[in-house]
């Protein structure tokens, strides 16, 4: 469906010197440098497959979208779209896939979202009975069929998404490229969203790219993720295994029946770090001791709660990322 | 199918009529404060000089001159263009790269509406005109020139939007060329007879002048109305203006090809 060989994107920034020197000297003489934003890429994505794209700012994961999506040309790199080379534009393709940026409108600033909808009918060439189906079910599900005939320039931000995801979900595209469709949003908002986008796959089973910064959204939507890291790929697989691969420590937590006893607990180093947190203790455990650790700690003293927790999969990955050797 | 362009050319108009007050200020106000100025400068000229007709031009058909020439340059000004610059520079460009149509042609719709909308107003006037003042010596009303008129008029609004999209496309590479529009506008406006008729250039930068495309936006259609060209000179012209459009749509669209490779969509 999507496959991307050795893409590479370099950007040429221009340097300024700071102050009025700098400025009036960079009208002369200017100064550029290369900025790498994507190196080497390699990827290979199976249709109805939706994969989270993460990494820290600056990672590269726009540019990739960008290109997939045909808005930029790759410095050089091989990129098919179903059979498609994105950055020619053909009408065909364009027609078939879609792109949600939460963070750029495209919908007409001016218009009622109806007017705007209409306008992409004709666009897209959509026929009409799939039109109204698509406005019907859409507006129903996402909650704003009383909100459509309001200029796009008035609705709140929420709302805004809702009606940017129908502009790009009228064509029944196949692949859809969500850039942060959730920034920004409310708690309620994000959730609406995110239920929306599963119960959509559910119905149409796109192929679907996301890149987010909220753990949340990639966890609730994406089976397989990819690392992105200075515009190189680190980590390529699935969510589930991540845990098993990368995580590092496990979280134990437990009470003890008596306060007391929490200052006599004399637990080993090599067991894990163990911190109070009021009436309970909790202990930092490698994975491969937390077995032993469990143990003596049921061992030395009487507990009236226990559980233990894996590691946090935005911990994990904040830990892959932040590793200096990893590029 | 190609309704879309239909679809946008109407959503511009309606954009257009939607704010009346604007329509009726711009109409009233544009065309009664352009004449005021036209006509007490030039009565004076007139008076001062003691002829009747100056390079061909006599106080009415100066008038006259002054009532559409200001509306011509409206006409093909662009104002539906809208800032391409703008959208490159700030990223909303991307909106018109995702979506399945052509560019030129959706910037052309609204182009063209704003161009259509300026023309009912024109001939609007041109009636009221011919309804209320002597038109004898001024111009005749045959529907032949009037028809050579309209499309030396047309021939403009296209050869403008190509001149202007090759300015605005130089976004892609400079930040800012806001100024390069301007100077467009200017020019158009100088050198095309907006501001004064050509015919009171001196005569070597009205041979300069005829070497570039600016007359034929407004000097040209104004002298077919007025009747002050010859059939044949009237089609030589027109030719040339089909040329230099032919010659700014491929600079144009070579630009916008090149430009493309450059383009970063930032401002996402």
């Amino acid at each position: 469906m999507i496959e991307v060989k050795n893409l590479n994107k370099t950007f040429k920034v221009h340097q300024k010197e700071a102050g009025l020197k700098g400025s009036i000297r960079s009208l002369f003489n200017r100064k550029y440098i290369e900025k790498h934003a994507l190196s080497n890429l390699d990827l290979s994505i199976e249709q109805g497959e939706i994969i989270g794209l993460i990494g820290s700012n600056g990672a590269g994961k726009t540019t990739l979208t960008k290109i997939l999506s045909g808005i930029i040309h790759p410095t050089s790199g091989d990129v098919k779209v179903m059979g498609h080379n994105p950055w020619e534009r053909k009408n065909e393709y364009r027609r078939s896939m879609a792109v949600i940026m939460g963070q750029k409108a495209q919908l007409w600033w001016d218009l009622p979202a109806m007017d705007g909808f209409l306008l992409l009918k004709e666009i897209y060439q959509i026929p009409s009975r799939q039109f109204y189906e698509s406005i019907e079910y859409l507006a129903e599900y996402l909650d704003i069929k009383s909100q459509l005939n309001i200029q796009v320039r008035r609705l709140s931000l929420g709302e805004r998404m809702k009606v940017e995801l129908m502009a790009a979900l009228l064509h029944r595209p196949n692949v859809i490229y969500l850039d942060e469709p959730t920034i920004g949003l409310d708690l309620t908002a994000q959730k609406a969203v995110r239920r929306f986008i599963k119960e959509y796959r559910k119905e149409f089973n796109p192929t679907m790219i996301l890149t987010s910064h909220y753990m949340e959204d990639i966890e609730e939507l994406c089976s397989r993720i990819c690392l992105l890291k200075e515009g190189r790929k680190i980590y390529d697989g699935k969510l589930s295994i991540l845990h098993e691969d990368y995580a590092q420590t496990k979280l134990i937590v437990a009470t003890p029946q008596d306060d007391s006893l929490i200052s006599q607990i004399d637990f080993p180093k090599e067991l894990g770090d163990l911190s109070v947190h009021g009436k309970r203790i909790h202990i930092n455990s490698p994975r491969d001791k937390t077995m032993e650790a469990t143990q003596y700690l049921f061992n030395k003293v009487p507990l009236s709660d226990f559980n233990i927790q894996e590691q946090e999969i935005g911990d994990i990955i904040e830990s892959i990322l932040s590793d200096k050797e990893r590029i | 199918m190609r309704n879309w362009f239909y679809q946008v050319f109407m959503m511009e108009l309606r954009k257009l009529l939607a704010y009346r007050a604007d329509f009726w200020i711009n109409f009233i106000g544009q065309t009664f404060f352009s004449l005021l100025i036209a006509y007490y400068l030039w009565e004076s000229i007139f008076t001062s000089t003691g002829k009747a007709e100056i390079n061909g031009f006599s106080i009415e058909t100066m008038i006259f001159y002054y009532l559409l020439a200001p509306l011509i340059f409206r006409i093909q000004q662009g104002q539906g263009i809208g800032f391409i610059s703008r959208e490159i520079y700030d990223g909303s460009l991307n909106k018109y790269l995702l979506y399945p149509m052509n560019f030129f042609k959706y910037k052309l719709a609204t182009y063209g509406a704003n161009s259509f909308f300026y023309i009912l107003q024109l001939l609007f006037i041109i009636f009221l005109y011919t309804l209320f003042f002597n038109t004898a010596h001024v111009y005749e009303f045959k529907i032949l020139p009037l028809f050579f008129f309209l499309l030396s008029l047309i021939i403009g609004i296209f050869c403008f939007y190509f001149m202007f999209c090759l300015v605005e496309f130089m976004a892609f590479w400079f930040d800012n060329t806001w100024s390069l529009g301007v100077i467009l506008r200017f020019a158009t406006s100088f050198l095309g007879g907006a501001l004064i008729p050509l015919s009171f250039f001196p005569s070597w930068s009205q041979t300069f002048i005829s070497y570039t495309p600016f007359p034929y936006l407004i000097d040209l259609p104004m002298n077919i109305l007025m009747l002050k060209i010859e059939s044949q000179e009237m089609i030589f012209q027109m030719i040339i203006s089909v040329v230099w459009t032919v010659f700014f749509a491929t600079l144009a669209l070579l630009l916008w090809r090149k430009g493309n490779l450059q383009y970063s969509g930032v401002g996402i």
